[in-house]
């Protein structure tokens, strides 16, 4: 039989990647399975955060914040634990990002809150003295598309069976529904937030997308 | 020759040395044999491109390595690694334990100058960001602790009241008091509660208790105003402050580190 491969390429390197799959495949498949099903506590996203999460990917927030706490003392002492593959079931795509210029922002939930990124998106250097991180402030005014991250949840709840509506899981519901839920919650982010423009935009029904990051970031724990 | 003197080049030479000494004789070896050699035995039937190959017998001291490295490969599959796991977070939480046991120890009875350095090094990182490098709230964008724990500090919480440590006595309103007996209570509270109790602290009593020790869990303990422990009790619970909310940092950092911080933000408003 070797010397029947040995003459045929093709079917020689079929064999090849076959051995070395098995491989692969019997050490990654086992383990993925288990570690890639949902911690218990993590939650899927609700659509003021999934629009927020629309946002941080639409100003490549990822391009300078990973979302990944790797097991070093170092990290742990700055960040929080380390990140746990569970963690990101529901993150469609995930947003470990490979390049830090700014912090992690995998716990930012734990110790930030709605009133520091209100003045740090506004202007990062007024909290954080000799930041590059540019200033955001179109996201006081342009308004997060609540649609889309409807539309998204609705898709993954009916695709991949991503628990919405469960027991202890965030509601979606109608589109109706949905909407006005989003705007409670904007609500509370606005009446914590100082920013004048952005409170009588809520009040008027609609969602600047700085509420939607503000409440992203407050629900990465 | 004063680099031979450091060890390392001695030893790097000497490498150096063996290393072409080596190559030589291999080479010619290997020549030697190049230019004599006749090769002899069966070829096998193959042939490619007019190349063949002979069929000769492994060579005993190749076949007896990938034996061994069989029978390893088996033994590590079956023995070596489950048993032996080795786990990247194994290696993390090991290290972690060392690294506690042997910070606790170290700084059990840390002095205070000590405790200020530490504590400023965790500011910097965790406390920073809101209240500023200076500790000044940055144009009260959070408390500004240059006055916390002096009289000025209890000043301005009586002027704006406290949303609270989530204790069971709730808000504190602002403007219970004003003027000079705002200035009295507030002398009284930040000097450790020690001397002639002003009149006007029947204001307070009634929820921090006449002796202003909080009732037993209810409200702040005033005698420990201006402490360390008392700081360590806003980083425990978090704040509801006037200003802001201020996240808990319950469990991410160790009782000495809490002190440490307390110690720093003390030394603030108190010039040190």
């Amino acid at each position: 039989m070797f010397h029947w491969l040995e003459k045929r390429p093709f079917f020689f390197a079929v064999g090849v990647f076959l051995v070395i799959a098995f491989a692969g495949l019997i050490e990654i498949i086992p383990d993925f399975a288990q570690a890639s099903r949902p911690v218990v506590g993590t939650k899927p996203y609700t659509v003021l955060q999934l629009a927020g999460r629309h946002v941080y990917i639409k100003d490549s927030c990822n391009a300078c914040h990973s979302q990944l706490i790797r097991p070093f003392k170092s990290e742990t002492d700055r960040y929080g634990p380390y990140s746990l593959s569970g963690e990101y079931a529901y993150d469609r795509p995930f947003l470990w990002g490979s390049k830090r210029t700014g912090p992690d922002l995998m716990r930012v939930g734990e110790y930030r809150t709605t009133d520091w990124h209100e003045n740090h998106m506004w202007e990062p250097s007024s909290v954080v003295p000799g930041s590059i991180m540019p200033a955001y402030k179109h996201m006081f005014t342009q308004n997060a598309d609540i649609e889309t991250a409807y539309a998204e949840a609705l898709t993954v709840k009916k695709v991949f069976n991503v628990p919405y509506d469960k027991p202890g899981m965030p509601k979606l519901g109608e589109w109706e529904e949905a909407k006005k839920q989003a705007m409670e919650e904007a609500r509370k982010i606005a009446s914590e937030m100082k920013n004048q423009d952005v409170k009588d935009a809520v009040a008027n029904g609609e969602i600047p997308e700085i509420v939607a990051l503000i409440a992203y970031l407050n629900s990465l724990r | 020759m004063n680099w031979l003197s450091d060890n390392i080049n001695l030893l790097a030479l000497i490498a150096a040395v063996v290393i072409v000494v080596l190559t030589v004789l291999v080479a010619g070896k290997y020549i030697k044999q190049m230019k004599t050699d006749r090769s002899t035995g069966e070829l096998a039937k193959e042939n490619w491109d007019g190349i063949g190959e002979y069929k000769n017998e492994l060579p005993s001291g190749w076949a007896y390595t990938f034996l061994g490295a069989m029978i390893w490969g088996l033994w590590y599959f079956a023995i070596g690694y489950p048993v032996n796991g080795y786990s990247q977070i194994g290696e993390y939480n090991e290290e972690v334990a060392v690294h506690t046991k042997m910070f606790e120890s170290k700084w059990a009875n840390a002095d205070r100058q000590t405790l200020q350095e530490m504590g400023e090094g965790i500011y910097l990182v965790q406390c920073a960001p809101c209240h500023g490098i200076a500790g000044d709230g940055m144009d009260a964008k959070a408390a500004d602790l240059t006055v916390w724990g002096s009289a000025a500090g209890v000043l301005d919480t009586i002027k704006n009241g406290s949303k609270g440590l989530g204790y069971p006595m709730g808000e504190m309103p602002a403007g219970l008091l004003d003027g000079d007996s705002a200035k009295r209570v507030a002398s009284y509270v930040a000097n450790g509660m020690k001397g002639e109790k002003p009149a006007e602290f029947a204001a307070c009593a009634g929820c921090h208790g006449v002796d202003g020790k909080g009732m037993g869990g209810m409200a702040p303990d005033l005698t420990k105003y201006g402490t360390p422990s008392f700081v360590a009790d806003v980083l425990n619970r978090g704040k509801k402050g006037y200003i802001g909310t201020m996240v808990s940092f319950k469990g991410r950092l160790t009782p000495i580190q809490e002190k440490a911080v307390g110690t720093y933000i003390l030394s603030l408003s108190r010039g040190e």
